[in-house]
């Protein structure tokens, strides 16, 4: 080869003529301006990620995150561990911001009025309307808008000011009773704090903590660091009183099934009973003891022996913690149920140990249908003639006897600022498209002293016209001549926390110094006004605890309407991540469902799937009929949140809005709008549909699957009389003949095996632990893992096939659920995940070598190598490995944006699954590599773990012994799920539940 | 050739050919008449060839979402399909080489066209590995092809071996077929007009025969040992197939009995399919006199044994199950016969169960439409045999969480029809083409032509 052309010549010229053939080939049609980094800007090396600190805009909590962007795009947003909300934890919903970000139904520009439709206009003409519009109407100025952060509310509230309107904040999920009977019971017209991590015993009148209620994420951590069992044992019980088992309640260790509505009665009740046994109810004694266990009992329907139980609880509990109603359980005399419960934390000695004025939940939603109310009547009366809306959407999440959608058409110049298309923008006159909270600035300030900046993270996204709420408001302002001290919505911003930084007295030092470090971190902590004693008072109101008075006819069936864990009050429904995430509840995705108790569904001839009529006085809706054991015979529940017709590719015609059931009846004593109000009529309609589920069988068989064990037992170290079964080897024989193995489980694989490249005494082997006793099914996981490792979504005809593509399945096995008797009630979620089985039945099967053994003992799956047999799925017997049936990964632009670049974008007709977050591995090995070091325990963290709200997953080296997930798997609630059966020896060792009632199962 | 007495006569296998001329002329007549009927039923192999090609074709660009297949059943119809076929493919085999190896008399009359069957029925087969895959473009992968990265195919996984096994039953059967054409190739050449298309076919396939001693003796031993050389195949293509699923884990699959029922299987479904096959070409072309009762009654016979064998396996395995004690096997096998799929378990076990059963009757065995009917019911069961052990034993694994129903898609059942079409197209040009009946051997089980005692005309020897 000394003459002629070198194979790297050869290389040379066919770069340079394929190049040249490409560069022939482009067309010159369309030049756009490309620059490189020719001069790289000073924050970004490519293929590194950037971290910035911002927060979540999704739902009043007020979570901090850490948003990774590269290349300058958002691809993950994570919980910032420095925030006190989030704790470094963060939800589903929170996860799917960034499909709101880049979302291909976004508004490209602003539109005007036109006809029945809407057409583009510049963001001049725009401005320009609005602020004509808004002079003309001057103090006929109506504002209307959802949760706001503090400083936009300042400047919102400068403008309505300057103009003399007014305005009216709502959220459809609000806590304005939780709020009221606060203010009646202690005097404090706040929102409590609820510490579910330091009660030993939980009450929950229905609230859905984990879900929506308040502040999910921390009331996640706070419960499963509570209930999850101790070193020693201890364990906190918890107790749910509720006509619904939501996914709250199906974490319950007892559930009364009470009627709806009969909590004021049965809390006054519980409160009275332990007055007699010493408790102090203060001005409220003669009010407690008017209620007795039996009356409660007969209201409640559940026998008075049960309640009597639960008196014994609450008098042997150190730090007990009640928790009122919710949302679902809002009925007319809502108010009333809150402070009833409000009175038995109190009789319980809660206020002050587990329930907190001090950190008072200043963000939550708490504002009154009342005032809406209000302002749509003053808009059908003419008194409104321009309405601005913002952040809200209540031409779909309010019932439609509120007329709220006429109401806006009386209007004579109404606004949307909208990053969307939804049911109220596509009313308005003018839809101007605002910034999504990732790419705008803004604050907020989830409890006294705590204070965060929302931080934009990336340039707003090129193919939307978009801008900050905050500078579109202070353009308005100067287009109506009001005088502001900032140009741009940043620095008024940065003004408004100057003034706070001053105020505090300057901690930190000079304000650029502090402000740079609260853009580090994220949020600042100011000291906040210290809360004295807080104690119970006369009410200052008549209040009636009866059962509430429900619409209706008698014999219908009581109807709750509950926030979606998934999708909210129904903003989450236009992103795929949400619409696709299994229910926690029902595990079906897509479509709306109505959850019927299976005895009720028998007698009607009703079978899971046919779809039902449902008629209350109010409207009526269609949905198929998912039988649940978990409503109690006389109770319907039915989500909220789906049902869309103008939002987008992903929610328009996407299930039932249950809203329309409901009447517009706002509660008497704090103005909320009631969903518990009224009864149903179920009619078959004769037609069958099939679930979009993942559900198979909720029924274990005794597998050992998920084993549990009853805390007696484990505290007396008894977890089961069995033998495990000897280990076996194949290793007799040339390796046909299996022979006992006396290794321990961390020394897989077993001495003498063989296992590709994996050296045993060399390498790590990556190994995960899931305390099932945290787990709360919460499933923030699996949206976590879409977003990482860039999980397509298939749609709802193909979850209908059996295709869904999700890495972790959130399974739940039902094993004990009685909406008869209050009981103990045992549901076990299991998260399922690839195990990365040390002798892994996928890994023999692949003719061409896609799945295989990596030398730090991972499952490895090679997609380019993947041929699509399917033979590796059929035979993984955790059925874990998910198959591209088509390309899923083609998305409409800018979605795609979204996607992780260190992670493959599967293709069609290959085989993926779990991968341990094999990337984040690597990254710390190479982060490692190069500085001279060890990887550190703990240091790899796979975005389930780093998602998961309860912490229930601890990731690390199996070889270590000292390494955090050794430790934890030591513990003797360990099992691997049937390895005895199929010798798989998984990565994955999962902690058993435990529980208060005796428990069958426990053989692994 | 002398006439023979009515004693003789029930002694031999052919009592109705006369001599050795009529064979040629029976035989190779075939050839040149193709009839209405074969027009027609050629007409509907190239219609389910379109049928198969348009769906293939849309399932390529589209993705193999197109089939109804999910998680957890990553197989359904289309390995179904493929195990079927290659069962279908095991009589051919069976006949031409293992009864040739024991003399069975009665093989000389089918074992031509069953010999066919195999070759086409693997060429069917061989389609499915290809159509199954998630990206079929590269299914050469699954070769040890030499190439620059160093890959190699997995060789612990049984699909490998099944690369392996098909291809090789290919080539055997293909060439154990095609040397046993060789003389009756010749004497169609002879028979075929100089300088025609068909007569070049024939010239370049019978390599040169000219029926020299010579030739005859090379060509006897030859035959001999391929013969010798695919009998082993016979039974390890299809145990081969079988250790796809008993390699696995899957209850319902994982199990040590598999090889032995299979390939007992293969032979029950082959053996049917050739009187399937053979019952309407006798019929269309007057074949009566070379495909008598007596080889029916044979085959029929063999079709019993085998059918037995494959029920006992059918209840060893439920017995197995629920002696495992295990309830992922034992609920597998109860959900068989009573979960999603039961009618498809039942189709099985009265197609291959019950049905057969009458074969124990002589009358049923001798009545040419009971067998055919029989038969019938024998290829569907077969069919829902392998659907039964693949898709319920996946659809209910392990987790019973992730269980899940599977269902056929219109394309997937498109495929599966069309390689029907596919497989009959060659058949059909074969029984044009080639000669379906081997005439040399024929002529070796006839009386031979003796030295007429009276004044008769002499016969010409092929």
């Amino acid at each position: 080869m000394s003459d002629g052309m070198k194979r790297r010549d050869f290389l040379k010229v066919l770069g340079v003529t394929g190049a040249g053939a490409g560069l022939v080939g482009c067309s010159t049609d369309n030049v756009e301006k490309l620059m490189p980094y020719v001069t790289a800007p000073e924050d970004i090396t490519p293929g590194v990620a950037t971290w910035y600190a911002s927060a979540c805009g999704e739902c009043p909590a007020g979570c901090g995150v850490w948003v990774k962007t590269q290349e300058g795009r958002a691809i993950k947003v994570e919980g910032n561990p420095n925030h006190p909300v989030s704790g470094g934890a963060l939800c589903a919903r929170g996860h799917s911001g960034l499909q709101a970000l880049y979302n291909p139904d976004r508004l490209e520009s602003p539109m005007r009025r036109n006809g029945d439709g809407h057409e583009a206009i510049s963001w001049e003409e725009a401005e320009e309307m609005l602020a004509s519009g808004l002079r003309d109407a001057g103090s006929g100025t109506a504002f209307l808008t959802g949760r706001t952060g503090p400083t936009l509310s300042v400047l919102m509230d400068e403008l309505v000011g300057e103009l003399g309107g007014r305005r009216v904040e709502y959220e459809a999920l609000s806590e304005a009773p939780l709020r009221e009977a606060s203010r009646i019971a202690f005097g404090r017209d706040e929102i409590p704090a609820f510490d579910l991590e330091s009660a030993d015993l939980i009450l929950s009148f229905g609230a859905d903590f984990l879900e929506t209620w308040l502040s999910p994420v921390e009331h996640n951590r706070g419960f499963a660091r509570s209930t999850g069992v101790q070193a020693d044992g201890s364990k906190a019980r918890f107790v749910f009183l509720g006509a619904r088992l939501s996914l709250t309640g199906m974490n319950a260790d007892d559930w009364y099934p009470v009627r709806p509505g009969s909590e004021g009665v049965v809390a006054l009740a519980l409160a009275g009973a332990l007055v007699d046994r010493g408790g102090d109810a203060g001005p409220y004694a003669s009010l407690v003891q008017e209620y007795d266990l039996s009356a409660a009992a007969e209201a409640a329907d559940v026998p008075v022996s049960s309640l009597e139980t639960l008196v014994d609880l609450l008098d042997e509990a150190e730090s007990p913690l009640i928790l009122g109603p919710g949302v679902a359980g809002q009925h007319r005399n809502a108010t009333a149920a809150n402070l009833a419960a409000l009175v038995l934390n109190a009789v319980s000695g809660a206020v002050g140990t587990t329930l907190h004025f001090d950190r008072a939940m200043t963000g939550a939603a708490s504002s009154s249908y009342g005032d809406l109310a209000t302002l749509i009547s003053d808009m059908e009366g003419g008194a409104v003639s321009a309405l601005v809306v913002r952040g809200t959407n209540p031409a779909f999440s309010l019932p439609s006897g509120s007329g709220f959608r006429e109401a806006m058409e009386n209007v004579g110049f109404s606004v949307a600022l909208a990053t969307q298309m939804d049911e109220t923008a596509v009313l308005a006159d003018l839809v101007l498209p605002e910034g999504h909270y990732l790419e705008s600035w803004g604050d907020s300030n989830p409890r006294p002293g705590v204070w965060a900046v929302q931080q934009p993270v990336m340039q707003p996204v090129p193919h939307f016209d978009s801008r900050g709420t905050g500078d579109i408001l202070l353009s308005l302002a100067r287009n109506l001549g009001v005088e502001t001290d900032a140009e741009t919505f940043h620095d008024y911003l940065r003004n408004r926390w100057s003034d706070r930084h001053s105020e505090a007295g300057q901690p930190g030092g000079g304000f650029e110094a502090f402000w740079r470090q609260v853009l580090r971190e994220g949020l600042a902590q100011f000291p906040a006004d210290a809360v004295g004693e807080v104690e119970l008072q006369s009410p200052d109101r008549a209040l009636s605890f009866d059962l509430p008075e429900m619409d209706g006819e008698d014999d219908g069936l009581n109807l709750i309407v509950y926030p979606s864990s998934r999708l909210g009050d129904g903003r989450g429904a236009n992103r795929p991540w949400l619409q696709e995430l299994p229910d926690p509840v029902s595990k079906i995705a897509w479509h709306s469902w109505v959850e019927v108790h299976p005895d009720t569904a028998a007698e009607m001839g009703i079978r899971k799937g046919d779809i039902v009529r449902l008629e209350t006085p109010h409207g009526e809706v269609q949905a198929p009929v998912w039988t649940y054991g978990g409503v109690r015979r006389d109770t319907v529940a039915i989500a909220m949140g789906s049902g869309h017709e103008n939002y987008g590719r992903y929610a328009d015609g996407k299930g039932v809005n249950a809203m329309r059931l409901l009447p517009a009846v706002e509660e008497a004593v704090s103005g909320a709008l009631v969903h518990l109000v009224t009864r149903v009529q179920i009619e078959p309609t004769g037609r069958h549909r099939r679930l979009a589920t993942i559900e198979g069988s909720d029924q274990t068989r005794d597998r050992a699957i998920v084993p549990a064990v009853q805390v007696d037992d484990l505290r007396a170290g008894d977890l089961g009389d069995h033998e495990p079964r000897p280990r076996t080897e194949l290793r007799g024989g040339g390796g046909f003949i299996p022979v006992p193995s006396d290794a321990e489980p961390e020394s897989f694989p077993h001495e003498g095996s063989r296992y590709g490249d994996y050296d045993p005494a060399e390498n790590r082997r990556w190994a995960m632990a899931i305390d099932l006793d945290k787990c709360t099914g919460c499933s923030a996981c699996i949206t976590a893992c879409q977003s990482e490792n860039n999980v397509a979504n298939v749609g709802e005809d193909q979850l209908l096939m059996g295709r869904d593509l999700h890495w972790i399945r959130m399974e739940r096995y039902v094993e004990t659920l009685d909406a008869e008797e209050p009981g103990p009630v045992d549901i076990r979620f299991l998260p399922m995940i690839c195990q990365h089985c040390g002798n892994a039945p996928c890994e023999p099967v692949c003719p061409v070598y896609a799945a295989y053994h990596t030398p730090d003992g991972l499952n490895g799956q090679i997609y380019n190598r993947c041929v699509g047999t399917r033979y590796c799925a059929n035979n993984c017997p955790y059925k874990v490995r998910v198959f591209n049936w088509f390309g899923f990964s083609d998305v409409p632009e800018p979605l795609n944006w979204q996607y992780n670049p260190d992670v493959t974008v599967r293709a069609e007709g290959v085989m993926e699954k779990c991968s341990f977050c094999v990337q984040r591995i690597r990254t710390v090995e190479n982060r490692a590599s190069t500085e001279g070091r060890d990887v550190r325990d703990g240091e790899v963290v796979p975005a389930c773990q780093q998602s998961c709200p309860a912490e229930a997953i601890v990731f690390g080296d199996a070889r270590d012994p000292e390494s955090r997930l050794s430790q934890v798997s030591r513990d003797g609630r360990t099992y691997r799920v049937m390895d005895h059966l199929i010798n798989t020896q998984p990565a994955v060792n999962y902690l058993r539940k435990v529980t208060f009632h005796p428990v069958t199962d426990i053989h692994v | 050739m002398a006439t023979v007495s009515e004693k003789d006569r029930a002694t031999q296998t052919h009592p109705d050919v006369r001599n050795y001329g009529e064979v040629n002329t029976d035989i190779l007549q075939m050839l040149s008449r193709p009839g209405k009927w074969w027009w027609v039923l050629f007409g509907l192999s190239v219609a389910g060839i379109g049928v198969l090609a348009v769906s293939w074709g849309l399932q390529l660009i589209q993705g193999i979402g197109l089939s109804g297949l999910n998680s957890p059943v990553g197989w359904g119809a289309y390995i179904t399909t493929f195990v079927f076929w290659v069962g279908i493919a095991h009589s051919g085999t069976l006949i031409s080489a293992i009864l040739f190896l024991f003399r069975a008399k009665w093989r000389q009359s089918i074992y031509r066209a069953a010999e066919a069957m195999t070759v086409f029925a693997v060429m069917t087969a061989g389609l499915f590995p290809l159509i199954h895959l998630g990206r079929a473009w590269h299914a050469y992968w699954l070769f040890p092809y030499p190439n620059q990265r160093l890959l190699w195919p997995n060789f612990r996984s049984p699909l490998v071996w099944d690369v392996f096994a098909v291809s090789t039953y290919f080539t055997v059967s293909s060439l154990f077929f095609l040397l046993g054409l060789i003389p009756d190739i010749a004497a169609a050449r002879d028979q075929s007009k100089k300088g025609s298309l068909r007569n070049r076919f024939y010239t370049l396939l019978s390599f040169g025969w000219r029926g020299t001693d010579r030739q005859w003796h090379h060509f006897g031993k030859a035959y001999l040992l391929l013969a010798a050389l695919a009998t082993p195949l016979v039974l390890s293509v299809h145990s081969v197939v079988s250790w796809d699923f008993a390699m696995a884990i899957v209850p319902g699959w994982h199990a040590t009995i598999f090889a032995p029922y299979f390939v007992a299987g293969a032979i029950f479904s082959g053996v049917a399919m050739v009187i399937t096959i053979l019952v309407p070409l006798r019929k269309i072309f007057g074949l009566e006199k070379y495909l008598t009762v007596r080889h029916f009654d044979a085959m029929a016979k063999l079709c019993l044994v085998t059918g037995l064998i494959v029920f006992y396996a059918y209840l060893t395995e439920f017995f197995m199950a629920w002696f495992s004690g295990e309830d992922p096997e034992r609920h597998v096998f109860w959900n068989r016969v009573f979960g999603d799929y039961w009618w498809a378990t039942w189709i099985m076990l009265t197609c291959n169960g019950l049905v057969p059963i009458m074969l124990w009757f002589k009358r049923v065995r001798h009545s040419i439409a009971a067998l055919f009917t029989i038969t019938l019911f024998i290829n569907i069961g077969m069919w829902f045999e392998r659907y039964v052990i693949i898709v319920t034993s996946l659809s209910r694994e392990y987790i019973p969480f992730a269980w899940a129903v599977y269902r056929p898609s219109v394309i997937e059942m498109g495929i599966v029809f069309g390689t029907f079409g596919w497989f009959f197209f060659w058949f059909l040009l074969f029984i044009r083409l080639l000669p379906p009946v081997a005439i040399a051997e024929i002529k070796e089980v006839l009386p031979p032509p003796m030295r007429p005692k009276s004044k008769k005309t002499k016969e010409v020897a092929s």
